[in-house]
């Protein structure tokens, strides 16, 4: 049933994506010279606009899968059959992860070809190394999901995704253009905006740009320790969650 | 002595939701232990800690207090688990697979090679008799052919302990006939099985051992030959009987009963050369002289009813 679930609401982004395709190939055909750069203004914010979405989605959706697939097991019990095997329950937990990350590498892969496919529509070029739009997804993806199955090995599944959704709502709401806070919470913000993987770090909007004059130079060093910070922050979280599932009781009742 | 199979010493477990203040023993002090190459029954009613007492040798959870050894490892311990084979009472599948692909996955996770997990699922498929469906999905299959295909499963890795939880649940009197032969079978090839059972009768043909449990408390544990043992009367059954004959049965504490054999008098082995003698002399035949077992089922009662405070 959850998995019906995870497959209708991907359906359901898949189609809110396509539908956007319709004013990017209005904007094309209806492009001059004269009004080339208004356009190119429409384009680069619905573009980003849409692969905010999918990549935000793609947040969501890492939580998801990870507090699914232990929790499913969990609930139907086919973890005993498992557990009744000579297999450890950190190699357990570790086996549902990878398998999870496996699934966002293909997420993000697609996300990959959509990103260019869509500026392509619109008649431009995304200057921007594409290792980067597949490697910092990958960190971010990986934090969250880790997140989930640290929360879902000590709480309900409905705390869990509670939990998962509200720091991805927090996350737009501390993100550049988003809705300015109260000046005594400024604080906040941006402690926040600095924290949470989906803003300042692991967003892409750091390297992706439509405009080679807008394009923000990193140098490896910086890449290294970015993304060294977002693997170390996912590891500790699954080493987290290995040690919760150690204690945890493997019978729902 | 030989290493015991499974060893429950002073294992306490208690149930508790901490939220609702709620606390529930489920195992209070329980000790026991399973010596290898027996079949063990363990027995006792609705909530009186079977499945708690699985849970714990399997490493599903964890006891408060106590101690268990399983193979001589703690529980859950891969060294342990090498050795197990588990059939739980309501066993989950991987609905998608079919009955191949779920033994080649539990093969895998067994750590054996696969072309000996393969030669070996046909034999298996045959043994718990399974053949001609092992391209269908478990999802379609029938309650008893999960559990048949349980057994499959748990029998996968050649385990020198088999914990069988409810191993006859679902199955039909065949299907059960299969299940006594095969654990005969275990028992001739020196395993150890542990199984949990509602089915006395089953239970009292093919158990070597008897543990008793009820409220969280082994209440009675022995060999099945000791506990049910021969008591200190015996049955006489003869072509028929006399008034005064039937006097004396009941002046020495006896009774008689008509059957469509014959007569069946019981009475204390003290007085059966007694009564085979009148019955001579009164030109009876004897058929038999048979010692009075009680059954398992009777123990049962006897011993659960009691501790109940039901007589």
């Amino acid at each position: 049933m959850h998995n019906r679930l995870i497959v209708l609401v991907l359906i359901l982004a898949a189609c809110v994506v396509l539908l956007t395709l319709f004013p990017l190939l209005a904007a094309k055909a209806a492009s001059t010279v004269s009004n080339r750069e208004a356009m190119e203004a429409m384009v680069l914010e619905e573009v980003s606009g849409v692969m905010s979405f999918v990549s935000g989605l793609g947040s969501v959706l890492a939580a998801w899968c990870a507090a699914d697939a232990l929790q499913s097991e969990l609930r139907s019990g086919t973890v005993l059959a498992v557990m009744a095997r000579p297999v450890r329950r950190w190699e357990f937990l570790l086996g549902k992860y990878l398998g999870v990350m496996l699934f966002m590498f293909c997420y993000v892969c697609l996300m990959f070809c959509m990103s260019y496919l869509f500026v392509d529509i619109a008649g431009m070029r995304i200057h921007a190394a594409p290792w980067v739009l597949v490697v910092y997804p990958m960190v971010r993806y990986a934090i969250y999901a880790g997140l989930a199955l640290c929360l879902a090995t000590l709480v309900h599944p409905v705390v869990t995704m509670g939990t998962m959704l509200a720091l991805w709502i927090l996350t737009e709401t501390v993100g550049p253009g988003a809705v300015a806070w109260n000046a005594k919470l400024k604080w906040l913000k941006t402690a926040l905006y600095y924290f949470l993987p989906s803003t300042n770090l692991f967003g892409e909007g750091r390297f992706l740009s439509l405009r080679q004059a807008a394009l923000k130079q990193a140098t490896w060093s910086d890449h290294a320790i970015t993304l060294a910070y977002g693997l170390d922050c996912a590891l500790i979280l699954v080493l987290l969650a290995m040690w919760s599932f150690h204690y945890r009781s493997l019978r729902q009742d | 002595m030989p290493t015991p199979a499974i060893e429950f010493r002073e294992v306490t477990k208690v149930y508790r939701q901490r939220l609702r203040g709620l606390e529930v023993p489920a195992l209070t002090h329980t000790s026991f232990e399973v010596l290898p190459g027996e079949i063990c029954a363990f027995l006792g009613p609705n909530g009186a800690g079977k499945t708690t007492s699985i849970n714990l040798l399997l490493g599903f959870f964890y006891a408060d207090f106590g101690d268990i050894r399983v193979m001589g490892y703690q529980p859950g311990d891969v060294r342990a688990k090498r050795q197990i084979g588990f059939l739980p009472e309501n066993f989950a599948f991987y609905k998608y697979l079919t009955a191949v692909r779920l033994l080649r996955f539990h093969g895998g996770l067994a750590n054996r090679q696969k072309g000996e997990t393969a030669r070996l699922i046909p034999e298996l498929l045959a043994q718990v008799k399974l053949t001609g469906y092992e391209r269908l999905k478990i999802g379609k299959y029938s309650r008893g052919m999960v559990q048949r295909l349980g057994f499959a499963q748990a029998l996968l890795a050649d385990p020198q302990l088999l914990v069988l939880d409810e191993p006859t649940s679902g199955l039909d009197p065949t299907g059960r006939k299969d299940v006594r032969e095969l654990l005969a079978t275990l028992r001739a090839q020196g395993k150890t099985v542990f199984l949990s059972s509602h089915l006395l009768s089953e239970v009292e043909q093919i158990c070597d051992r008897v543990i008793i449990i009820s409220r969280g408390r082994v209440i009675k544990s022995g060999r099945m030959q000791e506990l049910l043992g021969v008591t200190d009367r015996v049955e006489l059954l003869a072509t028929g009987t006399t008034p005064e004959l039937e006097q004396r049965v009941q002046e020495l504490g006896g009774t008689t009963a008509r059957n469509e054999d014959g007569v069946l008098i019981t009475v204390s082995v003290a007085y059966k050369r007694e009564i085979a003698e009148s019955l001579w002399a009164a030109n009876l035949d004897v058929l038999h002289i048979l010692p009075v077992r009680s059954s398992l089922e009777e123990l049962y009662l006897q011993t659960v009813g009691t501790e109940s405070g039901v007589v």
